[in-house]
């Protein structure tokens, strides 16, 4: 079980520097605990103090929003997760 | 339909040449009413594009004056106008650029308490703001209006662009969990450059009925490795903004 994580560049400081992480798990919210758990900079990029995932980010999986829910979307092997933010300027 | 001049037929002579547009084309072109909120980075080129494609009305809406911090960015002002509202600054710049079309500039803070009214009588609304917020009092009076929305959004390098065609397409809305922090954003101008001509093709392309629009797909551009990456956004059945029309 392989699933690819593009990490934002914003975050990449989070991630020593790398664009994309190697994770497993079977739903999102388990990925995202297993990146967390090898760089534990992106918990509080990802997420708030209670855990939720924070309003600004962005999951997409295989270039599909997994919104709503984010964290209980099914992922198998060889899926890729982008994580990106909503974009404000103008 | 309003009938093109010789002057028009001149000055719109290469794009007419094109079989998307023609003299048909032209015409919708001339008698299409925009909206544009917004006239800094993004304001800039999307109004400057639509002005030259010859877009018959412009109504373009800014609250603020011209800062020196804003000329890395905002093409339609210049050194000179420091001082001036971007609205009188815009004006003056498109009126310049075709005279052909009526302009029409506003400046004014967009609220939901004035939208309805900024908006009246016109066929779409594109997104040049500078802040989600106003963003989605613009998403949700082009649903109730039932007119399209052309959305942007641009920091640092990079920027994304998506089409809302009401009753059709997921909205802006569709993926909101809640409000975000305002911040200071960076931006280099030619990331508003690329994000605001992604914006005013889509106009062109919806008011000559030529091409595929950016309907549920999100496309991300990122100027520092120069890629494209789309997204597909799906329609939520239960947003605030949309949910009613199917």
């Amino acid at each position: 079980m392989s699933i690819k994580v593009h990490i934002h560049k914003t975050h990449r400081q989070s991630t020593d520097g790398k664009e994309v992480v190697k994770t497993a798990g079977n739903s999102v919210g388990e990925c995202l605990k297993n990146l967390v758990e090898t760089y534990p900079g992106m918990q509080d990029v990802l997420f708030e103090k209670n855990g939720k995932l924070r309003n600004l980010i962005e999951v997409y999986v295989n270039h599909e929003s997994a919104y709503p829910d984010e964290l209980k979307k099914a992922v198998k092997d060889g899926d890729e997760i982008h994580l990106t933010f909503m974009l404000a300027g103008g | 339909m309003a009938i093109l001049t010789a002057n028009e037929l001149e000055r719109y002579d290469r794009q007419i040449m094109m079989g998307e547009i023609g003299q048909k084309g032209q015409e919708k072109l001339k008698n299409a009413r925009a909206f544009i909120a917004g006239a800094g980075g993004l304001g800039s080129p999307i109004s400057i594009y639509l002005a030259a494609a010859g877009v018959g009305t412009i109504r373009i809406v800014d609250q603020d004056r011209v800062d020196l911090s804003n000329l890395n960015r905002q093409v339609l002002h210049w050194n000179d106008d420091i001082g001036e509202t971007k609205a009188d600054s815009a004006l003056a710049k498109l009126a310049d650029l075709n005279p052909t079309i009526n302009v029409e500039a506003s400046c004014e803070t967009i609220t939901d308490k004035n939208i309805s009214h900024l908006v009246a009588d016109l066929d779409l609304i594109v997104d040049a703001m500078d802040n989600l917020p106003t963003r989605y009092l613009l998403n949700k009076a082009a649903l109730d209006m039932n007119i399209p929305f052309f959305h942007g959004a641009v920091r640092g390098f990079e920027g994304r662009a998506m089409t809302i065609i009401p009753g059709k397409t997921a909205c802006l809305r569709c993926m909101y969990k809640g409000p975000i922090p305002e911040e200071k954003f960076p931006v280099i101008g030619v990331a508003p450059a690329v994000i605001g001509s992604i914006q005013a093709t889509e106009v062109i392309k919806y008011i000559i009925g030529a091409g595929d629009l950016l309907e549920n797909r999100m496309l991300v551009y990122d100027g520092l490795t120069m890629n494209f990456t789309e997204f597909k956004i799906k329609k939520n059945p239960n947003c605030d903004h949309c949910s009613y029309s199917t």
